[in-house]
């Protein structure tokens, strides 16, 4: 098992060093058949290891391994150790087993391009990070693959480098999530302080189990789990890394590395539940997330940028989920959520690589009749993101919000915004999936649409996008609250939820999200099909995104734009450059006047000499 | 053997100078000559490191003769633990340094690189004496091959530049060696393995300016800004990455064992000054116009994150300062050489206006500038994060605002390094770079990638510096 | 004890003295400076010697001998050097000689 973990994460890592060393060495193609055969490998280790855990005994299941002390100082050790356990294996098994249905989609979708090594190498490098970040045994291996998965995510959002929005995008990307990164290292010096270890066992054992230092941990490692899973008030940099690859934004903006911060509260509930206001303060703002982001998206016209806040938007459900108590839902979600995204996501990656790169949903319009196959899966995509019976979304979002119910109050005013939020859902899925493939094909879209050997991609595209659709219909099935589930079954040595919904609390949550899930859906065929009602003017509030970007320009940038100016002019230039020039200038003017003394006439010498003589003999007669 | 080998570490650059300041060669078989003394100088190192034992706290390969008796002034050299590292990332980044210099050709090889190995010597002299006097000398020996480095090879404003950092050094190293003479009389020998603990506030403060000076600390920065824009890059590398640290590691060798309980009372204070050179050179190095502005305010960032380490008061601290400065020193003489590449390519000063592109088509130096800044900037799994980390946790115990500082000052080095590095990299191609700005040739790639990969070998484990060094308990065993 | 009393000898000293310190103040003429300087060293001379014979010790004397030695060899370098100058048509005036001005 531990081998087998092992040989998970370094089969990326390999491939990461092996294309990138190689450079020009390594031909186009091989390069991504090479990160495609090691992600699938990596896959076939997770599928072996899990298969190795499922066959010992549920207390025998956790296995670390540790290869070497990575850091160590005074008492305390950091090991770089591995944990295979039944949270890390079902995170080993999503991130490698859809990473490799993507990285093999990117084959048909890079070809071409002219640095596709380097796009390969940054996938291998990713998923590699990906997997350290899963399958870290200690928090600061946590924080490592933390950090990595944000460069990886910079390197790719800024793939396209002769793009300016591209480059800033990413530096936005990569900022953001340093001020996470940072929160997160400040809760890890607590915990080494409280702790003097930072293994989860240890930690989990004697961190602080109430007060303020126990607010102050979860209150820091939330702060990393919103700037990663980009929920509010560190969400802005997730629209705008839609400016990377489409496969990018679909493994990373939307399957896996997005949704790091629900496995980091469900990795370290303990430590959540030993602050419950935090943990409630994560469920509300995912259920403020949700909410904004279905609001936004539906005022967005770029197709990426639609699925990209309805990503955040899905995320702020599995906050609400692992916020509450309830850990396994938000898992479960996580990984329906990376199935039907992704599918999302590569579907209109078809569109986009088959329409010479356009992404403005104007003018994409009507294409579902020069496209069936892509219209059929987007529309599975889509009603999976309603949570439509029987695809996946239904069974697992459910299930969170019936959760809410469990939770008191608090949870009911959430279970509001929830219902609500799945109404939006409705909506803006379907104002997408009506303008984009129904109707006729603008001029635009028939002038530009060119089949590929008469399919509407490369084969590598079609297989990957419709196995991930298969896995959207048939995925949820997997746990059905109220009459199976083993997915908790599983989780409950590691993650027992702490909130469990009576069967009757799932019907009805399941009635009313569907019902108005559904209602969402026929507001939006009255206003995009039908078009019986004129639609709205566009709110600006919405189209500003709530003028978050204009906050953090001000707060952030422009201030230390200012202050390093002002430090500039009112400290650098005139204290520390004017102490030399001063002591320059003392210097040279006193030696000129000195100087003057030195004026080659003997005789002045002679007189100096004979006032001297002379005052000193007055001096030595005062003294007498 | 094994007492001769600080002595080798010391006597075989400064010998190589002599040799090459009169071989009768050509300036390109002296610059092969020198750069072979380097490489062989790392040999020693790397037996050096090989035959030290790690697990204990006293002096090693340790080498002790009577200078002037009356005085008891004597030739005391030997390392422990953590001057392994330190003279380890010396010996490597002045090797770069030399090779790089063989590499451009500098006119003038002669002196060049007989300058080149003395600096060497003076370096690793400095971080191995274990006696005062002998110390001063070679924190003083390094003064003079930097001076007429600048002085003579550096760019056009190069006199004031000569001119400002030696006054500001010279200045520095005077107050010290006042606290040197009454420090060593009134111990009544110079030898720093003989020291007892003092408390006089005025001895410590001769120390600290000068070794504020040099390494530098804000607001004794003054002449870093000119000194490292005007000297040749590989010199301003080996400035910033291996003579400023002289000035830490003075502070962990003398200043902090020396005078504890002065340190104790003036904590706040010099914590207060690190956190304000941190802070102060990351601000500065997001607004600075030219690539190596970046890399110098950087340098007076990060010289504050390791005095922040040194002065936690703990293992962590100390352990993560002495694993930054080995961090810091090849990261900045990685930075500067690749600073000097660029300007040379374009014949530029490095002014970010006229850069900008150069990832297209020149696939190493895109990388190595890629892999470089993203190591700088601390990013985790990196050996500088492990540093970082260290450092602000030891930190963190004496009072959790200096962690929180530190923690700003992690987002504001992405924000500075990003910018300099989508400066230089991407964006529109800057007017400075035509066709003839080529990717790098396989002789520089020669002297970064084993840079590099000290880098990234050190990210795999970080653990042989940090765990390799005994924190605490060395320092408090460093003075009686 | 014959002559005059030892507060002639210093007062004429101290005569010569200031006329030669004067001289070498107020002269620009190098040989001139030259000559007052023998005048002084001359003075210095005569104190010496009628310590010397008023403590009745030969140490006064023997430190005179030694001047005058001194003396002759100055004398001699700074001949040499006025002679070189004439000869090489350098005006006689130490104003106009200022190499050493700072």
């Amino acid at each position: 098992m531990s081998t087998a973990a092992w040989i998970c994460l370094l089969l990326p890592l390999a491939s990461a060093v092996v294309l990138t060393v190689g450079g020009t060495a390594v031909p186009r193609r091989i390069a991504g058949y090479v990160s495609t055969l090691t992600t699938m490998g990596a896959f076939a280790a997770a599928v072996v290891a899990f298969f190795d855990m499922w066959s010992k005994a549920p207390v025998e299941r956790v296995a670390t391994t540790t290869s070497w002390t990575w850091l160590a100082a005074g008492q305390y050790h950091f090991g770089l150790t591995l944990l295979a356990d039944q949270v890390s294996i079902v995170m080993m098994l999503i991130v490698s087993g859809v990473g490799s249905l993507i990285v093999a989609y990117s084959v048909g979708y890079m070809d071409g391009e002219d640095e596709e090594r380097r796009f390969f190498a940054y996938m291998s490098l990713f998923v590699f990070s990906m997997l350290l970040l899963v399958e870290g045994g200690n928090l600061l291996l946590l924080l490592a693959g933390w950090g990595m998965v944000g460069l990886s995510s910079y390197l790719l959002i800024g793939y396209y480098q002769d793009r300016p929005s591209a480059i800033a995008a990413a530096k936005k990307a990569f900022v953001m999530n340093a001020f996470g990164d940072a929160t997160m290292a400040l809760a890890l010096f607590l915990l080494i302080q409280h702790t003097g270890a930072l293994d989860y066992v240890t930690v989990f054992r004697n961190a602080p189990h109430h007060g303020a230092i126990a607010n102050l941990i979860a209150l820091g490692l939330l702060g990393g789990a919103l700037a990663k899973s980009a929920q509010i008030p560190l969400h802005t940099w997730l629209p705008d890394a839609m400016e990377g690859p489409t496969p990018v934004s679909a493994l990373i903006h939307a399957a896996t590395m997005v949704t790091a911060g629900v496995y980091l509260i469900v990795r370290c509930h303990p430590l959540f539940e030993n602050a419950w206001a935090v943990q409630d303060l994560a469920a509300g703002l995912g259920a403020a997330t949700l909410l904004m982001a279905g609001l936004i998206a539906l005022v967005q016209t770029d197709i990426k940028r639609v699925i990209a806040y309805s990503t955040m938007s899905q995320i702020g459900y599995m906050f609400v989920g692992a916020g509450i108590g309830a850990y396994p839902n938000a898992l479960f979600h996580l990984m329906t959520h990376a199935f039907f995204k992704a599918l999302l996501f590569l579907a209109a990656g078809i569109l986009i690589h088959a329409l010479t790169g356009e992404q403005d949903i104007r003018k994409l319009a009507g294409v579902g009749k020069l496209m069936p196959f892509t219209k059929w899966v987007f529309l599975i995509g889509s009603l999976a993101l309603v949570g439509i019976f029987p695809f996946a979304g239904f069974f697992s979002k459910d299930s969170i919000i019936a959760a809410c119910l469990a939770h008191g109050t608090y949870g009911a005013i959430i279970w509001v915004a929830c219902v609500i939020g799945a109404f939006l859902t409705g909506v803006y899925a379907f104002r997408l999936y009506f303008i984009v493939f129904t109707g006729e094909p603008t001029a635009w879209a028939r002038e530009h649409f060119h089949k590929h050997h008469g399919k509407e991609g490369p084969i590598s595209m079609l297989w990957t996008v419709g196995t991930l659709a298969v896995l959207a219909v048939i995925g949820g099935w997997l746990q059905f609250a109220p009459i199976w589930h083993p997915l908790t079954t599983w989780l409950d040595p590691i993650a027992a939820p702490i909130t469990e919904p009576s069967n009757f609390q799932e019907w009805l949550s399941s009635a009313f999200a569907i019902v108005l899930g559904l209602a969402g859906i026929g507001v939006a065929y009255v206003l995009y099909v039908a078009r019986s009602v004129p639609v709205p003017q566009a709110v600006t509030l919405f189209e500003k995104k709530f003028y978050w970007d204009e906050l953090y320009d001000v707060v952030w940038y422009r201030s230390s734009d200012a202050l390093s100016r002002g430090l500039g002019t009112i400290i650098e230039l005139p204290l520390i450059g004017g102490a030399i020039t001063a002591v320059s200038g003392l210097t040279g003017a006193s030696s000129r006047e000195l100087s003057m003394a030195q004026n080659g006439l003997v005789r002045t010498y002679a007189l100096a000499l004979a006032g001297g003589v002379a005052v000193l003999a007055l001096i030595f007669l005062a003294a007498r | 053997m094994n007492q001769w080998l600080t002595m080798i570490l010391i006597v075989l650059p400064v010998a190589g100078a002599l040799l090459v300041a009169v071989a009768p060669l050509s300036a390109y078989w002296l610059g092969s000559f020198a750069a072979l003394v380097s490489l062989v100088e790392i040999g020693f190192w790397i037996t050096a490191a090989s035959r030290f034992h790690y697990g204990s706290p006293r002096l090693q390969l340790a080498q002790h003769a009577s200078w002037f008796s009356d005085l008891h002034v004597s030739w005391h050299v030997g390392m422990y633990a953590f001057s392994v590292w330190i003279v380890g990332m010396s010996v490597v980044c002045m090797g770069a340094a030399t090779i790089y210099g063989w590499w451009v050709g500098r006119d003038r090889g002669r002196a060049y690189f007989a300058l080149m190995l003395l600096l060497t010597g003076a370096v690793v002299g400095v971080f191995t004496s274990q006696d005062l006097l002998l110390f001063y000398a070679f924190f003083e020996a390094m003064l003079i091959p930097l001076y007429v480095l600048i002085g003579v090879w550096g760019g056009a404003d190069r006199l004031r530049a000569t001119l400002t950092f030696v006054v500001y050094t010279v200045v520095g190293s005077l107050l010290m060696l006042a606290s040197i003479v009454v420090l060593g009389l009134r111990e009544g020998t110079f030898d720093l393995t003989q020291m007892h603990t003092s408390h006089s506030s005025l001895l410590f403060l001769g120390f600290l300016v000068a070794f504020a000076i040099k390494s530098p600390l804000f607001p004794f920065h003054g002449w870093l800004p000119i000194t490292y824009r005007e000297a040749p890059a590989e010199v301003s590398g080996v400035l910033s990455g291996v003579v400023g640290k002289a000035g830490l590691y003075g502070l962990l060798r003398i200043a902090i064992p020396i005078f504890p309980a002065v340190v104790a009372d003036w904590r706040g204070l010099i914590l207060a000054l690190s956190a304000a050179s941190l802070l102060y050179g990351s601000l500065l190095a997001f607004r600075a116009p030219d690539f190596r502005g970046v890399v110098m305010y950087s340098s007076l960032a990060q010289a504050g994150l390791i005095g922040l380490g040194l002065f936690a008061n703990n293992s962590l601290g100390f352990d993560g300062a002495v694993l930054q400065i080995v961090n810091h020193g090849l990261v900045s003489t990685s930075l500067f050489l690749l600073a000097g590449m660029v300007e040379r390519r374009t014949a530029t000063r490095g002014e970010f206006a006229l850069l900008g592109g150069m990832a297209r088509g020149r696939p190493a130096l895109a990388s190595l500038v890629m892999i470089v800044g993203i190591v700088s900037l601390a990013v985790p799994l990196s050996t500088t994060f492990a540093g970082e980390f260290l450092i602000l946790a030891g930190v963190f115990q004496q009072g959790w605002a200096w962690a929180v500082l530190g923690a700003i000052a992690i987002v504001l080095a992405a924000m500075y390094m990003l910018r300099a590095i989508s400066a230089v990299l991407h964006q529109d191609t800057g007017s400075a770079v035509s066709e003839r700005a080529t990717d790098l040739r396989l002789g520089e790639l020669a002297i970064l990638v084993p840079l590099v990969l000290c880098l990234l070998g050190l990210s795999a484990w970080p653990n042989l510096v940090s765990g390799h060094t005994l924190g605490k308990t060395q320092i408090e065993r460093l003075a009686k | 004890m014959h002559g005059p009393d030892i507060q002639w000898y210093v007062i004429l000293s101290a005569i010569l003295f200031t006329t030669g310190a004067l001289g070498v103040m107020l002269r620009r003429n190098p040989l001139i400076i030259l000559l007052s300087v023998e005048i002084m060293l001359n003075a210095a001379n005569l104190l010496l010697i009628a310590f010397s014979r008023l403590h009745g010790r030969e140490d006064g004397q023997i430190f005179a001998i030694s001047v005058m030695a001194v003396a002759a060899s100055e004398v001699v370098v700074g001949l040499g050097l006025i002679v070189a100058m004439g000869r090489r048509n350098v005006e006689l005036d130490v104003d106009k000689l200022r190499t050493l001005r700072g």
